[in-house]
């Protein structure tokens, strides 16, 4: 038992110092800022390394973290009492408004999908995740990856199609 | 669709790596795992200490002849300083209360305890009173902006302390009261005693009349030190380290030896966390 502890911390320890780019990428890719995005790095590691002990399955670790991680993400935002200074966020670029005509980018199509969906379609298409992962990472079961990935993609589809038709 | 989302996947992974990463990862590792074996130590000692500790305290409140021939055994005579009287749990939809509150005792002086141990309490629960403020402001506003409120995800308030440096002259203890929603954020609260002279130490008493130079000298070399293995800080004139202030948070460590400590954000970005540097005793 205590040396399935010790086991399961040294993978834990192994596997983020070995993906703390990927680590990095998706918390800036929710808060778009570079010191917001290692604060929330930092403060999940030591979440995850405090709670090791509650990590059963080490093939789940990917999972496991990633949902730290997603979690630490999303509160940031919904922490009121962290401001961010004005002049620090006017150089960065806003949401893109919805322009009918104009083609969109799907990647900046994607900051307009709802936090859920968005979690779902990052997880699959840029991190690779399967759809059971994904379940695991965000804590529902699968249909509802499932439609949220639909319904993702869908929006996806109505706001770039421009884009398509051209191509 | 395919082609496109093989795009958006590129920019998503040309995503700039800072090179701080590596530094502030190996530091939250560090972090993580100093706290986990704290955890781990005060739940394994909790069981078989709790017993010991009811009579204990129970023995030293109601015979002064039991504390003063406690402190007259060599080994035990240390650890009767600081006990902790207190320890509760509160549980509901706003918040997730956990406070282990020590008090001093047998010291010998018994002024200096009331007064110490008067302080403590008052300061934990002014502490609490404005966490609980905190709380419930937060769950309104959440509630108000169309939150449901089973989804409120209460704040959790932890209140524990930790013995630095305990040695026939000296005690140094921290407090430390850490609230989470969302982040955590710690504070602490440190006290230093002489327990030869009754008073609370300052770095002046430690280090002579140049105290503050002497700080200075040591936190600047340390930022320096930690600078060279990638660490980062706020440059001075921006927040950064300028000199100690007068009442500088400090602590002795097992060696007596003062460590001066900074909060997170306090002199550095928050990913490098709290920040402690030893400086010595003798010039």
């Amino acid at each position: 038992m205590v040396e399935q502890h010790l086991d399961n911390r040294r993978i834990l320890t192994e596997y983020i110092l070995a993906s703390q780019a990927d680590f990095y990428r998706l918390a800036y890719s929710y808060v778009k800022d570079r010191d917001a995005a290692l604060d929330v790095v930092q403060e999940s590691i030591v979440k995850a390394l405090t709670k090791a002990d509650s990590l059963r399955n080490p093939e789940h670790v990917k999972t496991w973290f990633y949902r730290i991680l997603v979690n630490e993400s999303i509160n940031w935002y919904r922490r009121g009492q962290r401001l961010v200074p004005l002049a620090d966020r006017l150089d960065q670029e806003a949401a893109p408004e919805l322009d009918h005509g104009a083609r969109l980018d799907l990647y900046d199509a994607m900051e307009r999908l709802n936090e859920k969906e968005r979690t779902v379609v990052r997880l699959r298409y840029f991190e690779d995740l399967k759809l059971e992962e994904i379940a695991r990472v965000t804590g529902v079961n699968l249909s509802t990856v499932k439609t949220r990935l639909y319904k993702g993609l869908r929006h996806l589809k109505e706001w770039t199609k421009e884009d398509w038709n051209d191509a | 669709m395919h082609d496109d989302l093989q795009k958006a996947k590129q920019r998503y992974e040309s995503t700039e790596i800072p090179p701080e990463l590596s530094f502030t990862v190996a530091a939250a590792v560090r972090e993580g795992e100093r706290r986990r074996q704290r955890r781990r130590s005060a739940r394994r000692s909790l069981g078989a200490g709790l017993a010991a500790c009811a009579c204990f305290c129970l023995l030293v409140n109601s015979s002064p002849a039991f504390a003063s021939a406690l402190a007259d055994v060599p080994v035990l005579g240390d650890l009767a300083r600081i006990i902790t009287v207190e320890r509760y749990q509160i549980n509901d939809r706003d918040r997730l209360i956990d406070v282990r509150l020590p008090a001093l005792t047998d010291t010998g002086d018994t002024d200096l305890e009331q007064r110490i141990n008067t302080e403590i309490r008052t300061r934990i629960d002014e502490v609490l009173d404005q966490a609980e403020q905190r709380a419930r402001a937060a769950r309104e506003a959440f509630v108000e902006t169309g939150g449901r409120e089973e989804d409120f995800t209460p704040i959790l308030i932890n209140v524990d302390y930790e013995v630095k440096c305990s040695n026939e002259q000296y005690l140094s203890f921290v407090i430390t009261k850490t609230e989470t929603q969302a982040n955590a954020y710690s504070e602490f609260y440190l006290y230093n005693l002489d327990l030869t002279t009754g008073t609370q130490l300052t770095l002046p008493d430690l280090l002579g009349p140049d105290w503050r130079t002497r700080c200075d000298q040591a936190v600047k070399e340390g930022i320096l030190q930690s600078e060279q293995a990638g660490g980062v800080y706020f440059a001075p004139g921006e927040g950064g380290f300028e000199t100690v202030s007068d009442d500088q948070k400090f602590y002795l460590n097992s060696q007596g030896q003062p460590v001066l400590l900074f909060e997170k954000y306090e002199i550095a970005p928050g990913y490098m966390g709290v920040q402690e540097f030893p400086v010595s005793v003798s010039p």
